[in-house]
């Protein structure tokens, strides 16, 4: 199925996306393997080889011998049009065949403007985008990660969802069709059947029909079979010491995003601040012990002979044993040149003692996401950090010789006021004051803040999922606002694009309806649209417009408290009991302790899990 | 479930390695190494960093340099285009522990693969800059090839003047790239119906003929190779880089 396409590769920017053939790519004999999977990340190949969920998956595919896990990933522009002219279908790195010969393909949505690169990569296959237009004897269309927690927009494209961590699941659904292939049992409808009955965590949308309200909320969601459940739990590895781990991992030759070795160290987050999907669906917090960890590391380090491990969770200095590992690492990392770095710090665990551990803070600039300019709102999202804390925290930092600050903020809150948007220009005054308050500072150099201002996305599992976002209006208006409050030169205000920020909040709380107008955009082409590039917010309004979709209504609506909503089908293990709770907090400004100082009964510990910080008693009930 | 973790034992090899004899000053040892296949779409930046990789899995005690980023001394002969095979690179590294040359070979070996590959280490008594020149095999599949088409195409590159554009640091500039060719033949290979050309063209630092130009002053010349590029196509492979007076480079 290789056809010599050397020239179109001589044609196009950055061949070596596509031309494979990578150390530690896994090469199997397709005579003998029983099951072939197909493992697409819809972006590029330098951003989905830096996934280390991938990089999971991979490997725990390729540990079963008769299957054969490749991976795809979303060709750039110019590949596509030479693709499109020259008939050459979407193919697989490894092998380099088409997708039509797998026996499964399965997505990772990671973030929703990603959607139209799914459907974008089925029609460069050669696939029908409906699920309910491919038989038998096409592949099964499987869908996970994060936005499979609310995957009605893009339900009528996937044959099955897996909710939850795949390291199980994956390879329970390749050996369930190995099984019906051999008795001869296999039937694209039996298999779906039996998948959602007897695998836990297994969503096969088109087994549950959705009705509507006259106001067009939904109704109801009706399972087709009595033998199938009436809402998913999630499946999660319980103990993340004993939980699949990839010794070694496919080598890039180009450069990735993330070229490095990611060490994750937890799953799960303890804090619950209320904008955060990612904080209540990867609950309940499961460590690894350092010794483990330890292990690991040294293991991809023989294997890959990378000279920087990265420690990947959410919220990091949040680890019980930081110290005995960093200090277990930095055993081995400083003779053998590998600097050790950390994705995010939270302002109230920054300290000179940690920074000199590591590499990433070693240079001239350092990154805080205090999300709220005033205190008042960082109670709301219960952020749980001070200006207190960001201010000694920035001190460390400047006295170290630091003068370039970087700070994320979030407008376009529940309960914002103008004064809350102020509050981020004063925060990052009071930061310059700072400098210059540091006796020890780098006095040759000016101090520079960056601040950074995302807007506001109500995500489905999060306590504030039922809010509306703002208009792009008032979003404009605020930017514009906060624009005017920062006189300082020595202040940078960067802010996202609101429209993008639109059309996300309509995917993530969109519901079956909106597949007709995901199919039009990509009949109309749509792709890369996490790309600024390539994202027309004229071209969104007029596919949902034409496919009767109205975006206020998912975007800028308020859900009602009692309303069914798109995504109740599934159960991330944290109770919707628990996220009303938080909200009425949320509004009446309280905070909410982290699961280490005091359980709040998110009931997410009824899922389990080893090294937890959750009381083995269910407390779902308050 | 620790002892499932499979530990290759290389840091301990790693630190066996470092506390063998010390070499003072550090040795230069030169590498000869394949880029074929899939590596063709490899650019040069892209193989610094693959190669810092290979040296670390390879525990080599290589010399680090001093300063406030120490990282590993790596210099490379006439860089190679993308789009472009070579069977013979050359890459200098130090060493500062004592090792020959053939266990350098072989631990680099263990770690790359049949695309890239080391065929040779050994201790350099020249310098990259005596590189003058550097002989190409091109293979050519285009519809129309024939002797005919050869003897054009040889006609064509070997007819000074051969006016291009070629763009430097300075801008774009006209060169006749007949003048930059030391030889050059096109024959017709019957059996694989190619147009097959060997060439020998600068390739020092100074003035340098990067082989992609021929194909480029063909396809605009003959109009060949402007078909379907699944059945036209065109492959070049780096055969060998001589010095000034015609002798292998080593």
């Amino acid at each position: 199925m290789n056809e010599n396409i050397s020239s179109i590769l001589k044609a196009v920017s950055k061949p070596g996306r596509y031309s494979g053939g990578e150390y530690g790519q896994i090469i199997k004999d397709k005579e003998k393997v029983k099951a072939r999977f197909a493992f697409c990340f819809p972006d590029t190949y330098e951003i989905g080889m830096s996934n280390l969920g991938v990089r999971i998956l991979y490997g725990v595919l390729n540990n079963e011998d008769d299957v054969w896990c490749e991976r795809v990933y979303t060709p750039w522009v110019d590949m596509q049009e030479e693709m499109k002219k020259h008939g050459i279908p979407l193919t697989a790195c490894e092998s380099g065949d088409p997708l039509t010969a797998f026996d499964m393909i399965g997505f990772t949505l990671q973030y929703e403007m990603s959607y139209t690169n799914v459907l974008n990569m089925l029609d460069l296959a050669g696939l029908p985008l409906r699920s309910c237009d491919r038989d038998d004897s096409m592949p099964i269309i499987i869908g996970g990660g994060p936005c499979a927690y609310n995957p009605e927009p893009v339900a009528d494209f996937f044959d099955l969802f897996n909710i939850g961590e795949g390291e199980e699941m994956l390879p329970e659904l390749c050996r369930l069709y190995i099984k019906m292939k051999e008795e001869g049992s296999y039937t694209k409808e039996a298999y779906l059947h039996e998948a959602a009955r007897s695998i836990e965590g297994i969503y096969v949308p088109s087994f549950y029909e959705v009705s509507y309200n006259e106001d067009g909320t939904i109704k109801a969601y009706t399972p087709k079979y009595d033998d199938i459940p009436t809402s998913i739990k999630k499946r999660i590895m319980t103990d993340m010491d004993k939980s699949y781990f990839p010794d070694k991992v496919v080598m890039p030759y180009i450069e990735t995003v993330h070229d490095r070795i990611m060490l994750e160290v937890f799953r799960g987050c303890i804090r619950g601040c209320r904008f955060c999907q990612a904080g209540i669906i990867y609950r309940p917090v499961r460590e690894k012990s350092p010794e483990v960890l330890n292990s690991q590391a040294r293991c991809l380090f023989e294997s890959t002979g990378y000279d920087e491990i990265s420690l990947t969770s959410l919220s990091i200095s949040d680890y019980t044993q930081l110290e005995e590992l960093t200090d277990m690492l930095l055993e081995w990392t400083d003779e053998n040149m590998v600097s050790l770095s950390l994705p995010s710090l939270r302002v109230d665990s920054f300290t000179k003692e940690l920074m000199d551990k590591i590499a990433s803070v070693r240079s001239s600039s350092l990154t805080f996401a205090p999300e709220a300019g005033s205190q008042r709102l960082r109670d709301v999202i219960n952020k749980n950090v001070t200006e207190e804390d960001l201010l000694r925290a920035v001190n460390v930092a400047f006295e170290a010789g630091k003068n370039m600050v970087k700070l994320y903020f979030m407008q376009g809150l529940p309960t914002e006021t103008y004064e809350d948007i102020e509050g981020i220009a004063i925060l990052a005054s009071h930061v310059i004051d700072a400098y210059y308050k540091c006796p020890t500072r780098n006095k040759a150099k000016k101090p520079q803040v960056t601040i950074s201002v995302a807007c506001f996305i109500p995500k489905p599992f999060t306590p504030f999922q039922w809010e509306a976002q703002d208009t792009l209006e008032m979003l404009a208006e605020k930017q514009e606002f906060l624009g005017s409050k920062i006189t300082d030169r020595k202040i940078k205000f960067n802010h996202h694009d609101a429209k993008v920020s639109r059309i996300e909040a309509v995917l993530a709380r969109g519901d079956r309806r909106l597949s007709d107008a995901l199919e039009l955009a990509c009949r109309e082409g749509f792709k890369f649209d996490a790309w600024d590039e390539y994202f027309d917010y004229d071209k969104w309004i007029s596919v949902l417009e034409r496919t009767g979709a109205d975006p206020a209504f998912y975007a800028n609506r308020a859900f009602g408290l009692d309303e069914v909503l798109p995504w109740d089908i599934i159960d991330c293990g944290v109770t919707k009991e628990f996220l009303r709770r938080e909200r009425d907090k949320a509004y009446a400004e309280n905070t909410t302790p982290n699961c280490r100082e005091k359980c709040s009964g998110c009931g997410a510990n009824r899922l389990g899990g080893e090294r937890t910080c959750c009381p083995k008693l269910s407390k779902t009930e308050n | 479930m620790l002892s499932e973790v499979k530990q290759n034992g290389k840091l301990n090899e790693k630190r066996r390695v470092l506390a063998l004899p010390e070499l003072t000053p550090p040795r230069t040892v030169r590498l000869k190494f394949c880029k074929v296949g899939t590596l063709q779409y490899i650019s040069h930046l892209d193989l610094q960093r693959t190669f810092n990789r290979i040296i670390n899995r390879a525990c080599l005690p290589v010399w680090y340099t001093k300063g406030f980023n120490p990282h590993i001394k790596l210099v490379f002969s006439t860089p190679l285009s993308v789009g472009a095979q070579s069977v013979c690179e050359y890459l200098d590294i130090r060493i500062d522990r004592e090792m020959s040359c053939e266990e350098i070979k072989d631990r680099l070996n263990a770690e790359m693969t049949s695309e890239f590959y080391i065929t040779e280490a050994y201790l350099p008594s020249s310098d990259f800059s005596e590189i003058a020149w550097a002989s190409y095999d091109i293979s050519i599949t285009t519809g129309g090839a024939s002797a005919e088409l050869a003897a054009k195409a040889e006609k064509l590159l070997t007819t000074s003047p051969l006016m291009m554009i070629k763009k430097g640091k300075a801008g774009e500039k006209e060169v006749d790239i007949v003048k930059m060719i030391h030889s050059l033949t096109a024959t017709f290979d019957e059996s694989t119906g190619n147009v097959n050309i060997k060439a020998t063209v600068r390739a020092s630092s100074t003035e340098y003929l990067n082989p992609e130009f021929l194909i480029t002053a063909l396809k605009s010349n003959l109009s060949i190779l402007g078909g379907d590029p699944k059945k036209e196509y065109y492959s070049i492979m780096r055969t060998v880089t001589l010095k000034e007076d015609m002798t292998e480079f080593r």
